[in-house]
């Protein structure tokens, strides 16, 4: 066992953990010493292949393909420098006010979220894309939401140097989409903070780490050797994610403490839908993710963002098997597809666990609300398609595999409540929340609104596990904007804290 | 379980008896580093669900799956996929899974299925 002696350790590297990581280094300066430890690997450029099964491997736990305890849906995180940072496609909002007062964070005040967001924004090069690089795949889903007068907005996106690659999911092999492993931990490590990749952490005792460092097939080589360490710190940061990071403290022994540790996790079931016209729509060229419509969100508890995926992933996405997916799938250029996002409630039963091993369990159940807004969102979704001029759309819910626009005034019909089984329709997330949610009190919360961990000096988390509550939006901005406030809050509890 | 898996994979990807011998060796390949990186305990389920999928149909048609003609083959899984136990549902949803990543999940079919992006695809939005 390697021993390792740190004032500031920061466990995980995306949002949470690389927004910290920047923000604490300036301290550097003055002999602090500050270490993020990684547990995914930090590839080289010429790794970021863009072939699909390959890239999930190397960047998502279980190549994105981690099942809740009942199997009924699929969770998709990244575990790389960078954490989530490197496969998300850089969707940039800041939380909904409305959003914020269903929070109810004592000690949190949306101005001071909303300034913070901001200035991730600046930071990370947000921005609307021009006219000229919205791909077919975006503009039909604007032009039919607005056919049907329904609202629609343009996503702000997070690259710089965009070339179009449309395999943002995969890893940008461009190196343009600005997440913290292109804008927060090089800055990070410039100034002197220490970044350990292929590092896993077990548990947390009494300000100790205890972890280990592999040996990875694909990425440069781990600042430190293969093998066994235990690393102290004044302050630990947890932010790995919320599944990892519940897991880690639940692994540490802290759940009998606190009860609503790994509890409310949310992750906003999402289904890809798709439809199929008759001209070439080539939505793989371009950004994948320029709208999003939100008119429903309120009343019916659904999102509907645009998006194209890679065949496999489109493929698992159908229901059904045999000659109409593959009819489907012989043309993928011609396809149109939408993302939809339910906003689940935030329930105590939904939770991460740990299995006899320490590894993590998600227990996550569709709620019937959130089953009858998915299937209102394909309803919905089919008219954008057809509005959008497409020829057939497939609804995994529906009667038959193909609705033919000839059909379109038959939807609600051909896509009933009852289509909806969990096995049958696919159901997958990739915003993942919840699990050691901010609150004033120990019985129902983690943390406070400063990601203090609740009767435990020194200990913090900066991640998507301290919202109470889902975000309703894409959460990275809103991750960001917490974790510059624990780094406030860890600078200013560090004087007082010791090893 | 691999053999298992293929002879499912052929009504659930029919594009799979298309293949060269390569092709399907590439099919395989993919599947069993999918299987290869799951918990055992997942794979256990899996090959649970696959002899329960190769047998029952000997309670309805006498024979077990792989010696019924395509089309019993194709009203076994349409059973399974729409199975009134959730179990059933997700096992058979898992297998289709696997089997779509096999064939989908290979560069080479990329280009015969219309998938053709580029690193510089905004260079191509607005036609070649």
């Amino acid at each position: 066992m390697v021993r390792k002696e740190f004032d500031i350790v920061i466990v995980g590297s995306g949002a949470g953990g690389g927004t910290v990581a920047k923000e604490l280094s300036a301290l550097c300066r003055d002999g602090v010493r500050i270490a993020v430890l990684e547990c995914g690997p930090r590839l080289r450029e010429e790794e970021y292949t863009g072939r699909e099964v390959e890239m999930a491997d190397r960047l998502y736990f279980d190549g994105g393909g981690v099942l809740t305890r009942d199997r009924s849906v699929t969770l998709a995180f990244g575990r790389a420098y960078g954490g989530s940072t490197v496969v998300y496609t850089g969707t940039s909002l800041t939380l909904p006010r409305r959003t914020f007062e269903r929070w109810d964070v004592a000690g949190l005040d949306y101005d001071d979220l909303e300034r913070r967001s901001r200035k991730y924004c600046v930071e990370n090069n947000v921005h609307l894309l021009p006219p000229d690089r919205i791909n077919d795949n975006n503009r039909l889903f604007a032009e039919g939401c607005r056919r049907l007068g329904y609202r629609v907005e343009q996503f702000p996106v997070n690259v710089k140097g965009c070339e179009g690659s449309g395999l943002c999911n995969l890893g940008c092999p461009n190196g343009a989409k600005m997440g913290t492993h292109r804008v927060q931990l090089p800055e990070a490590e410039r100034n002197g903070v220490t970044v350990v990749t292929n590092c896993t952490v077990d548990r947390i005792e009494n300000r100790t780490i205890r972890a280990s460092v592999t040996e990875e097939s694909v990425g440069h080589p781990s600042a430190w050797a293969p093998g066994e360490y235990s690393v102290s710190a004044k302050a630990i940061v947890v932010a790995a994610g919320a599944v990892n990071t519940p897991a880690v403290l639940l692994r540490s022994g802290m759940g009998r403490a606190l009860p609503a540790l790994g509890r409310y996790f949310t992750c906003h079931p999402a289904l890809i839908l798709v439809a199929r016209h008759a001209r070439p729509i080539a939505g793989y060229f371009g950004h994948p993710k320029s709208y999003y419509c939100d008119e429903f969100a309120e009343a019916e508890g659904f999102l509907l963002e645009t998006c194209m995926y890679f065949p496999f992933t489109t493929a698992k996405s159908l229901a059904g098997f045999g000659e109409e997916p593959r009819a489907l799938l012989s043309a993928m250029d011609h396809l149109q597809m939408i993302l939809v996002l339910a906003l689940d409630p935030a329930r105590p039963e939904n939770r991460v666990m740990i299995d006899r091993e320490g590894r993590p369990v998600v227990d996550y159940s569709l709620t019937e609300d959130v089953r009858r807004s998915l299937v209102k969102s394909m309803r919905t979704s089919a008219r954008i398609f057809f509005a959008g001029g497409a020829e057939r759309v497939h609804a995994p819910a529906g009667r038959k595999f193909f609705i033919e626009s000839t059909e379109a005034d038959r939807i609600d019909e051909l896509i009933p409540f009852d289509g909806f089984r969990t096995g049958k329709v696919s159901v997958s997330s990739a915003h993942l929340m919840g699990g050691c949610r901010m609150g004033a009190r120990s019985a129902d919360s983690v943390t406070d609104a400063w990601g203090r961990v609740h009767g435990t000096r020194g200990l913090f988390v900066a991640d998507a596990s301290l919202f109470p509550r889902s975000a309703e939006i894409n959460p990275y901005i809103t991750i960001m904007a917490l974790a510059d406030r624990v780094a406030e809050g860890v600078r200013a509890d560090l004087p007082h804290l010791t090893h | 379980m691999i053999d298992s898996l293929l002879c499912v994979g052929e009504r659930i990807a029919p594009g799979i008896t298309e293949l060269d011998e390569a092709g399907h060796a590439r099919v395989s390949a993919m599947i069993q580093h999918a299987l290869d990186r799951r918990r055992p305990a997942l794979r256990r389920q899996l090959a649970i669900f696959l002899a329960v999928l190769r047998w029952s149909p000997v309670l309805r048609y006498g024979r077990r799956f792989d010696r019924l003609t395509p089309a019993r083959q194709d009203a076994v899984l349409r059973w399974f996929h729409d199975a009134p136990l959730a179990p059933l549902r997700q096992g058979f949803w898992g297998v289709r899974t696997l089997i779509y990543m096999g064939y989908y999940g290979r560069p080479e079919v990329a280009e015969a299925i219309g998938y053709r992006p580029s690193r510089t695809g905004n260079a191509f939005l607005h036609g070649p």
